[in-house]
């Protein structure tokens, strides 16, 4: 096929291609707010991320006008691949960068990749149009109304953003949306201007199903959107690691600083004491003047500032799988204050390794007893951490705890799970540690579950040893280990490690609540 | 301390990811072709022997030692752990092969060790408190709780996800294949369960029906060993193919043999010996009992008294004489000692003996060759439906599927990947079956040999071939003694077990079933009659034992 010959646009052709500089433009911003908010989302320090997408952006636009004094033929075709090119990596930008969150070990390779494409092909678009119209006016007049609308689209996509898309549609979806403009667009340029193309067929149906693909994910975005954007906080990012084992995540707003594992709530720095005393003292203050602990996870150190309150103690192994949450909590200014420095504090030794291979090696090692031992894991949710609530690991947290001595397990909340809570204190019971449940109130998780235990069977602790406490007082103390009319023990299995029942009691407790969530709605 | 989401975000990422990845064709392939290496038993050490194509030469040296044991497998090293435990200390242990554990070797990639051979022990009943005995010596028993219940080390137990089966390209959890599954088969099912609880008992003579080791069963249900498993169901009329399947996968795991093979008295014991208690653990490493081997030579210490890479050659079991060489140089020495523990299988005794000397007839006792091979993979395999398990079975094809050599390794451990064990036993119906299959084995190289284990796991999971990093193959020319109907109380293996002079046959062959347990008591009854030989007087372990 000869390639067709150079024509102007039609008056209503040039009036298409006017159009679509308006939302070329809107589209163009969108991408690049888009990718600037999932930048500080993910990354944190929103300054600096919006500094950087705006500057790598900008640039890249400025290489694709430079770039665009090398197109001289075909100006319909590559005007129609550029919109596609920025329809598909635009579109999918914010999913690619949810994607890569939870899989890439850095995100900031696939963000910029992105920006470079999107400002790239963006860049391209405005000068390739003028080439185009360029016969059809005269052309100081026809740069003043492409900048125009250019500038139009701009405002129209600052303005929609954070009023209208971000609210209602969320990010995915505004990204699916716009791709789906930008190729609707190319879908008309390229039905309008067929006589034009030098492939007016493959331009045609790729455009429509690319616009299809957008649209139909735009459709079903749904699900996925809330699943990718739990990985979004409330509150600003100020800090984000990922280890080997885990995403670790600090936001901070106001007083509030909280730790996310994954995703998941560890602490708000606004209530954390409840649960760490509650973690803490009782056992701690029954031991009678402990001056060997052990802590089995535990790795912000929170729970060590409060051993630390509590003057006979002389020696605390703590044992958290991950040298980076130790080390995040050991030099961050900010978490240092949290836990008082507590990490580094030289009756503390920190041993990162899988606690049950430590306690095992301390066992068979013929290791010293502990005067208390503090188990503070995160919940069962899986097969590798529930484990470390099985009746065998349970046997050896007996074997490291001394005679008289005393023990306490974080146990799940009993009101959001408590099968698995009861669960916890059937094992113990049958791994023969006398099992003391108890629960607090922390107001960001709810109603949280305990276990004490010991070597002997004892009633429920009535003292507290007198260190500073905000939150535990002695009629407190006897009220935790009460449970209503309503949060009586669950029927349930002690949890095997050979089938791990737990882990289907979390999760079917869970799943309840969910789908009890999903019926309010 | 978590408040955990519910939907599993990583994971569901994860299927989306996977999703893509199977639309787009599959990504990250490795690019170099694995490393396959041929590993265990070296066929021609054992078959220069058969051969006697050994140079004769002259004798180095002459030793008088107390006891001789030849094999270092699980019986050898039980009866060297029962000496070493009466302070006896005057034995060497002889070892064809370089490297100890005989059916019970584990060799070892850079990325875990592997088993290549038998792979794991159910925690004992208590009544065999001599095995509890080696493995509270051992530190794999830690104590008991306050109502006498072992407690073993959590990293010794395989924990969840135990099993699944592959069936339809689709996993499901444990091993029974119910799935579809009729009112009548569960029907079946539950009696063939109620069958078993009610033969869950001692019989007239006060032991338990089914017991280990087998020798100690009682006497009362003996006639079943006359009859095949499938005759003994098909009595029963259980005839569904669920049902039918789970028992054939069982005596094809334990035994190598079909239900058509097996002896209705050996299938029964598959389930009853160790008690009906589903809690069980299950004790396993890495390495499979190559752990527990390794861990009694650190144990007993045995230093210059193992010798690898040397051959029995000639057996004087009048004048207690063993002539040995080693392999690498040829080097004759004689020892002379009071008793002598043949722990290697007791089909190679009748080559090593003065002609005539043996009483049992030569192919008295039958064995199945097996194929096993461990392969590292550089993705874990997913596969629909059930999460990947300890052990992981297809319900058709000869291979008994994979167990994962990994599945229990530390949580600091963030290497990706896996080493995946995969077993096939080779069971032909007869003798001549049984040495094509054999002879097949050790003639393929190990390309061909590579390939057939590539089929085994490719219907599981397809397009696994290319993750494949490196793959350690080991051929069993007779890797388990076969309990046919007729073997475990017939002539042919109290023949088997005689002693011969001052020769004690006591590997698990001569036992009957090709299990640890058998292996054990079978070293440690012959080495509490070599005490007695050489005049040490030594309260016996295995009489203590209840029944």
């Amino acid at each position: 096929m000869p390639p067709p010959v150079p024509r102007p646009p039609s008056p209503g052709g040039a009036r298409l291609l006017l159009g679509s500089v308006l939302i070329v433009a809107t589209c163009g911003l969108i991408y690049e707010l888009l990718s600037a908010t999932m930048a500080s989302y993910l990354l944190g320090d929103s300054i600096t991320q919006f500094s950087l997408v705006i500057g790598v952006y900008l640039s890249a636009m400025g290489l694709g006008s430079y770039l665009s004094k090398g197109v001289k033929r075909d100006l319909y075709d590559r005007f129609i691949a550029v919109q596609l090119v920025v329809a598909v990596v635009g579109g999918l930008s914010a999913i690619a960068l949810f994607f890569g969150y939870a899989w890439l070990s850095s995100v900031r390779p696939l963000l910029f990749g992105i920006l470079i494409v999107v400002g790239t092909m963006v860049g391209l678009e405005i000068p390739l149009l003028i080439r185009i119209l360029k016969d059809s006016g005269e052309l100081g007049d026809l740069v003043a109304r492409v900048l125009a609308f250019d500038y139009l689209g701009a405002l129209a996509a600052s303005v929609l953003f954070p009023l209208a898309l971000l609210p209602t549609l969320g990010l995915s979806r505004t990204g699916l949306l716009f791709g789906g403009l930008n190729a609707l667009v190319a879908t008309a340029c390229a039905f309008a201007f067929r006589d034009q193309l030098r492939r007016p067929r493959a331009l045609q149906s790729t455009s429509l199903a690319i616009a299809a693909a957008l649209g139909l994910g735009l459709a079903l975005g749904g699900r996925l959107e809330r699943i990718a954007e739990e990985e979004l906080f409330d509150a600003p990012l100020v800090r984000s690691e990922k280890s080997a084992y885990q995403r670790l995540s600090i936001t901070r707003e106001g007083d509030d600083v909280r730790l996310y594992i994954d995703g998941n709530l560890q602490f708000s720095s606004l209530d954390e004491h409840r649960y760490h005393e509650a973690l803490v003292h009782p056992a701690l203050s029954e031991a009678e003047a402990p001056a060997r602990v052990l802590v089995l996870g535990g790795g912000d150190g929170l729970a060590l500032r409060e051993i630390l309150k509590h003057p006979s103690v002389e020696a605390i192994d703590l044992v958290d799988l991950d040298p980076k949450m130790t080390g995040l909590f050991t030099d961050d200014p900010l978490l240092r204050e949290l836990n008082e420095g507590s990490l580094a504090d030289p009756r503390v030794t920190i041993h990162n390794a899988d606690a049950m291979r430590w306690l095992e090696a301390h066992v068979r090692g013929g290791g010293a007893a502990y005067d208390a031992v503090l188990v503070d894991l995160p919940d069962p949710n899986n097969f590798s951490l529930g484990k470390l609530y099985s009746g065998p690991f349970y046997r050896l947290v007996g074997r490291a705890l001394r005679p008289g001595g005393s023990g306490v397990i974080q146990a799940t909340s009993p009101l959001l799970s408590p099968r698995a809570f009861w669960c916890v204190v059937t094992t113990l019971a049958d791994a023969g540690l006398h099992p003391r449940p108890y629960h607090a109130h922390v107001p960001t998780f709810g109603d949280w579950g305990f276990v004490m235990i010991a070597h002997e069977d004892r009633p429920p602790p009535t003292t507290l040893a007198p260190v500073a406490l905000r939150y535990l007082d002695e009629a407190t103390l006897a009220a935790l280990f009460v449970f209503p009319r309503d949060q009586r023990p669950a029927e349930v299995e002690p949890n095997r490690l050979s089938d791990q029942l737990l882990v289907h009691y979390y999760e079917e407790d869970l799943r309840s609540i969910e789908q009890g969530r999903r019926r309010a709605r | 301390m978590t408040i955990f989401d519910p939907l599993r975000r990583r994971e569901f990422l994860g299927a989306a990811a996977a999703g893509l990845g199977l639309a787009c064709g599959r990504p990250e392939v490795a690019s170099d072709p694995p490393v396959i290496e041929l590993v265990g038993p070296d066929p021609a050490r054992g078959h220069r022997l058969r051969d006697r194509g050994f140079a004769s030469g002259s004798i180095a040296a002459t030793e008088d030692v107390g006891v001789v044991i030849v094999g270092a497998g699980a019986a050898g090293m039980a009866a060297a752990w029962r000496l070493a435990r009466a302070g006896f200390d005057d034995f060497v242990v002889l070892e064809l092969e370089d490297g100890i554990g005989g059916t019970a070797r584990s060799g070892a990639f850079s990325r875990s060790a592997y088993p290549m051979g038998a792979h794991y022990l159910p925690a004992p009943h208590p009544e065999c408190a001599a095995l509890e005995a080696l493995l509270e010596d051992l530190g794999i028993l830690l104590g008991r709780d306050a109502a006498g219940r072992p407690d073993y080390l959590p990293s010794a137990q395989v924990s969840a996800p135990e099993e699944r089966h592959f069936v339809d390209h689709r996993w499901f959890e444990g091993l029974y294949p119910g799935e579809g599954e009729g009112r009548e088969e569960a029907e079946a099912w539950a009696r063939w369960r109620d069958h078993l609880r009610a033969l869950d008992r001692r019989g007239v003579d006060g032991r338990r029906l089914f017991r280990l080791p087998v020798a100690r069963s009682s006497v009362e249900l003996r006639d079943l060993d006359r009859v095949t498993m499938r005759g003994y169901l098909d009595g029963l009329g259980l005839t569904g193919w669920r049902l039918r399947w789970m028992i054939d996968y069982a005596c094809r795991d334990d035994y190598g043999c079909t239900i058509d093979q097996t002896s209705a008295f050996a299938g029964l014991h598959y389930s009853l010996a160790r008690g009906l208690d589903e809690h069980r653990p299950i004790l396993t490493a890495p390495g499979g009992n190559g752990r527990l081997i390794d861990a009694i030579a650190g144990r007993v210490d045995l230093g210059a008294r193992l010798r690898v890479g040397v051959a029995a050659l000639e057996v004087d079991p009048d004048a207690g004489e063993v002539v040995t060489v080693r392999i690498a140089d040829g080097e004759r020495r004689r020892l002379r000692a009071r008793s002598i523990l043949w722990a290697a299988p007791r089909f190679i005794l009748p080559r090593v003996l003065p002609p005539g000397r043996d009483p049992l007839p030569s192919g008295a006792l039958r064995y199945t060759p097996w194929l096993v091979a461990s392969v590292e993979v550089d993705r874990r395999p997913r596969g629909l439906g059930a999460p990947l398990s300890w052990d992981n079975v297809p319900i058709d094809g000869p291979s008994l599927g994979y167990v994962v050599a990994t599945h229990g390794e530390d949580a600091a451990e963030t290497r990706p990947g896996a080493v995946l064990t995969y077993y096939e036993p080779l069971t032909a119906a007869d003798a001549e079956g049984l040495a094509a299959a054999r002879r097949e084995l050790l003639a393929a190289d190990a390309d061909a040999l590579a390939a057939r284990v590539r089929a085994g796991l490719e219907p599981m999971h397809p397009g696994i071939g290319p993750t494949i990093r490196r793959m350690a193959i080991t051929r069993w020319g007779h890797a388990m003694i076969r309990p046919t109907p007729g073997l475990l109380f017939g002539e042919a293996l109290a023949l088997a077990r005689a002693p011969i002079g001052v020769v004690r046959p006591c590997a698990t062959d001569t036992a009957g079933l090709p299990l640890f347990e058998e292996a054990f008591y079978a070293g440690l009854g012959a080495a509490e009659a070599a005490l007695a030989a050489v005049g040490r007087s030594e309260p016996s372990m295995i009489e203590d034992e209840v029944g």
